[in-house]
């Protein structure tokens, strides 16, 4: 099966910062591929790269064949693939249902079936039930599910989580991973999960890609990655190491 | 080409002055991120000013600058304290709106009590300097005018020790820059805004004092020099006092050029047109770092 | 209910004032609706997407233009006229707009006002449009209230009464358009925009497109408005319609309102135009005429509400009001019949 995103060589500087150089990846459909490495290592960079809202300056990044680098946000979008954002963004003062309509608006001009979708959508998210309350006036992790929600409705085939557990508590976060684990399973989305915590991201991930300072380390099944001297001494520590 | 030289040097001495009205809204910018729809009503304030004390005490707007700059400065601080602080927190159309509410404030008011008619400082030292001329190179450099400039330069000059080389000035750049890493050593960001609008609105106005030599002193003078100097800020890379001032003197140049060549209507017309062009193409400014 | 009552009073504002010949109120009536109107034509860029427009009255002269061109040169209908103009000012507007897209916030309003200052000396010299000296529409004497509707034409006394209902006509037919524009796509996406413009490019929305999509429906109302202000002043100045007024007071009307509510712009022109009037007939040929009091007073309101009452007059909570009046009033004796609660 040919791959669904295929990132090659992709650099990006900014100013006399290399943030991302000659990075590639690629995703299968149906893969779950975490994006790992300290502070800084440009995994941002490259979620921005990949949904448009920066463009590589050497490199390709390619979905489904069609070359995307220098796409604009809306139209890769539209070709298929949604982000969500470090610092959680929503239409602060829409309502939870209106936010994810203007996702659902994406796929269908009408609002009446695109208020039926996002009502659906609501539901499997689990924030049925607050869909007239003020995005603004949500907690952070409700924020993040909006923010979720919204991205799905806009019925894409690759998803890009960026620290989407960052900031929950211990029950929150069980909660997200269930609800990736129900998107991956049900809905059948590549999924790429940017995220510091390894508890999460070793047991959901498919494969590991591991970025430092701008460049791909390494990449592989988790278990392996985890082993790998570069890896632990990179970014996760001699104690994760003795845990596994 | 006598001509295109005549009007690059009187657009350079423009462009001194163009440069003190526009500082005052770079530094007001540059700290706080506002938009000031009044700013060339200040300015006005400062001409009435100087017109006024003018006619009624025989003061010279040379002497008159001090005492309306520190008026004006108090008008500043307290338009931060009272109106600005409080729509500091909301949304960026308030703070806009807010502005615009003021400048209709102003203008009337002004309209009130002086009637819209054309006003006209006269017998002051730089107007009985009129007429006088260095010539360099066969260009005719008026002294009235130079004379206004060269203050103008020295005003900034002094503004840019007090930014660069004072405590204050380094505290009022660290506001700027980060303003809960200044609150972190003890800056007061309240005091340094209401600081910058009192200062901002000083300096305009004082540069509405020297303007008053020039120009006709009327309600309505204000407002192509707040887009002007919008244009000048936008040019100069926004906040930063140097570049004000290049972009101040290319302003000036290109309006004085514009109007040798084009009907009077137009000289600001190219001026406006060159600021949506630096938007879409450059928008860092002609000397601003992104 | 509230709709049927005001739908009536609308109605029939103009009637006592035909009775006893104040035809000025007529007016006044037209200059509120013709303002109504304009405002929530802002309302769709300022409140709705979310950029601030400095200088919408280019749009206003745009179709007062090119109505007063198309009537005088082409002999068409008013109506026509109308829908001429509103093409051409949308044309211009997507034309003018779609490169100044990328300025956000300030530098977008500053650019619109620029854009305003650039058309002053456009208007004032350029030959096509008889520059500062104008441009006359003629009109033909005579004809029936219902001539009257369909040309726009309403010599003599009629005038008030006539254009009142012009102006509640095209009020009418404009707040119909903005409330099917607010629950459409359309409206998801101007709000989206306005929001986060980031957030709403990540799930697919061109923001550009959609910044000159709300700010062409704002150049139609504008010049919808520009035409009907032309016809009734039967002629077309361009200082008198580049004036800052036909700028500042949508604006006004809608923030005053409550920016961003479809009935906004409603309740702030009602606030706001009977001041003005109300400035020139009680200082009427005195001393302080013409001295703009009433600007004064606009600036006041405007620093006011931008400083304490920022969501506008709809935000105040009315509900809470009228529950307290209706406690306070003594309740009605209550009939003593059993087995009612």
């Amino acid at each position: 099966m040919a791959p669904l995103l295929q990132v090659e060589g992709c650099t990006k500087r900014f100013g006399g910062l290399v943030a991302n150089r000659d990075v590639s990846l690629t995703i299968e459909p149906r893969e779950i591929v975490g994006l790992i490495g300290p502070n800084g290592a440009g995994k941002t960079t490259l979620f921005s790269c990949i949904s448009g809202a920066l463009h590589p300056d050497e490199g390709r990044i390619l979905l489904d064949g069609t070359d995307i680098s220098k796409a604009r946000p809306e139209q890769v979008c539209r070709l298929g693939v949604a982000r969500t954002w470090q610092v959680v963004r929503s239409f602060g003062r829409m309502t939870v249902l209106d936010n994810v309509i203007c996702g659902a608006l994406r796929r269908t001009s009408r609002v009446g079936p695109a208020r039926a979708r996002a009502l659906e959508l609501l539901a499997f998210t689990g924030l049925a039930g607050k869909e007239d309350v003020t995005a603004a006036a949500l907690t952070l992790a409700d924020k993040k599910r909006l923010e979720i929600t919204r991205a799905l409705a806009t019925s894409p085939r690759l998803l890009l989580l960026d620290e989407a557990m960052s900031g929950l508590t211990p029950f929150e976060t069980t909660a997200a991973v269930e609800l990736v684990r129900r998107i991956h399973s049900e809905l059948g989305l590549a999924i790429c999960v940017v995220e510091h915590v390894m508890e999460v991201v070793m047991p959901l991930s498919h494969r590991v890609v591991v970025l430092d300072h701008g460049e791909k380390l390494t990449e592989g099944p988790p278990a392996e990655v985890a082993r790998d001297e570069r890896v632990i001494t990179a970014y996760l520590g001699d104690r994760y190491r003795a845990r596994t | 080409m006598t001509i295109f030289l005549q009007a690059v040097a009187d657009g350079l001495q423009m462009g001194l002055l163009y440069a003190l009205v526009a500082v005052g809204l770079a530094i007001i910018w540059g700290l706080m991120e506002m938009i000031n729809f009044a700013h060339g009503e200040f300015m006005m304030l400062g001409m009435f000013g100087a017109w006024g004390l003018s006619v009624s005490l025989g003061w010279d707007p040379l002497i008159s600058m001090v005492p309306i700059a520190v008026v004006m400065y108090g008008l500043g601080v307290l338009v931060y304290r009272v109106l600005m602080q409080r729509v500091q927190r909301g949304e960026m159309f308030t703070q806009i709106f807010a502005t615009v509410g003021l400048f209709f404030f102003i203008q009337n008011g002004v309209v009130a009590v002086f009637t819209s008619d054309y006003r006209f400082v006269e017998g002051s030292l730089l107007t009985g300097l009129s007429g006088a001329n260095l010539s360099l190179g066969g260009v005719r450099i008026g002294v009235p005018l130079l004379v206004g400039g060269l203050i103008a330069l020295g005003l900034f000059f002094l503004l840019y020790l007090l930014i660069d080389r004072t405590d204050f000035g380094l505290a009022m750049q660290a506001t700027a820059e980060d303003r809960d890493a200044a609150m972190l050593v003890g800056i007061r960001p309240q005091r340094m805004y209401a600081v910058a609008w009192g200062l901002g609105t000083a300096l305009v106005a004082v540069a509405g004092v020297i303007l008053a030599n020039f120009f006709s002193v009327y309600p309505q003078a204000g407002l192509s020099f707040t887009v002007l100097a919008y244009a000048i800020v936008a040019l100069g890379g926004f906040g930063s006092i140097l570049g004000t001032l290049l972009a101040a003197l290319v302003v000036g140049v290109v309006q004085s050029v514009t109007a040798a060549y084009l009907p009077p209507a137009f000289k600001d017309a190219f001026v406006f047109g060159s600021y949506i062009l630096i938007g879409l193409f450059r928008p860092q400014g002609l000397f601003g770092r992104f | 209910m509230v709709w049927a009552v005001a739908a009536l009073v609308a109605l029939l504002y103009p009637v006592p004032f035909e009775r006893s010949g104040q035809i000025y109120y007529e007016t006044v009536g037209f200059l509120v609706l013709l303002n109504a109107m304009l405002g929530i034509g802002w309302n769709i860029i300022g409140g709705w997407a979310g950029q601030f427009d400095f200088g919408p009255s280019i749009f206003f002269a745009i179709g007062a233009y090119t109505a007063a061109l198309l009537s005088i040169h082409w002999g068409f209908n008013a109506w026509l006229a109308l829908l001429g103009a509103v093409v051409v000012s949308v044309v211009i507007c997507a034309a003018l707009t779609y490169p100044v897209t990328r300025l956000r916030g300030h530098y977008f309003a500053i650019a619109t006002v620029a854009m305003w200052m650039i058309a002053q000396p456009i208007g004032a010299t350029w030959p096509l449009i008889n520059g500062s000296q104008g441009l006359f529409i003629p009109v033909a004497s005579g004809g029936s209230f219902v001539h009257g509707m369909l040309t726009m034409e309403f010599p003599g006394r009629g005038k008030g009464l006539g254009f009142y209902y012009l102006s509640l006509l095209l009020f009418v037919v404009t707040l119909l358009g903005a409330r099917a524009v607010e629950r459409s796509k359309w409206g998801f996406y101007f709000r989206a925009v306005r929001d986060d413009q980031e957030g709403a490019e990540a799930i697919g929305i061109d923001s550009r497109l959609y910044k000159v999509i709300a700010r062409c429906l704002m150049a139609a109302v504008f010049a919808a408005g520009g035409t009907l202000y032309g016809f009734w002043a039967l002629a077309v100045f361009p200082d008198q319609v580049l004036e800052v007024n036909w700028n500042i007071l949508p604006m006004m009307a809608a923030v005053v309102g409550g920016l961003g509510r479809l009935w906004g712009p409603v309740l702030g022109a009602i606030v706001l135009i009977p001041i003005s009037q109300l400035m020139t007939t009680t200082l009427g040929a005195g001393p302080l005429a013409g001295r703009g009091i009433d600007l004064i007073i606009y600036g006041a309101v405007i620093m006011l509400i931008a400083g304490w009452r920022p969501n506008g007059l709809l935000s105040l909570p009315w509900a809470e009001w009228a529950a307290r009046v209706r406690r306070r009033a003594p309740a009605p004796p209550v009939p003593t019949s059993r087995g009612r609660s």
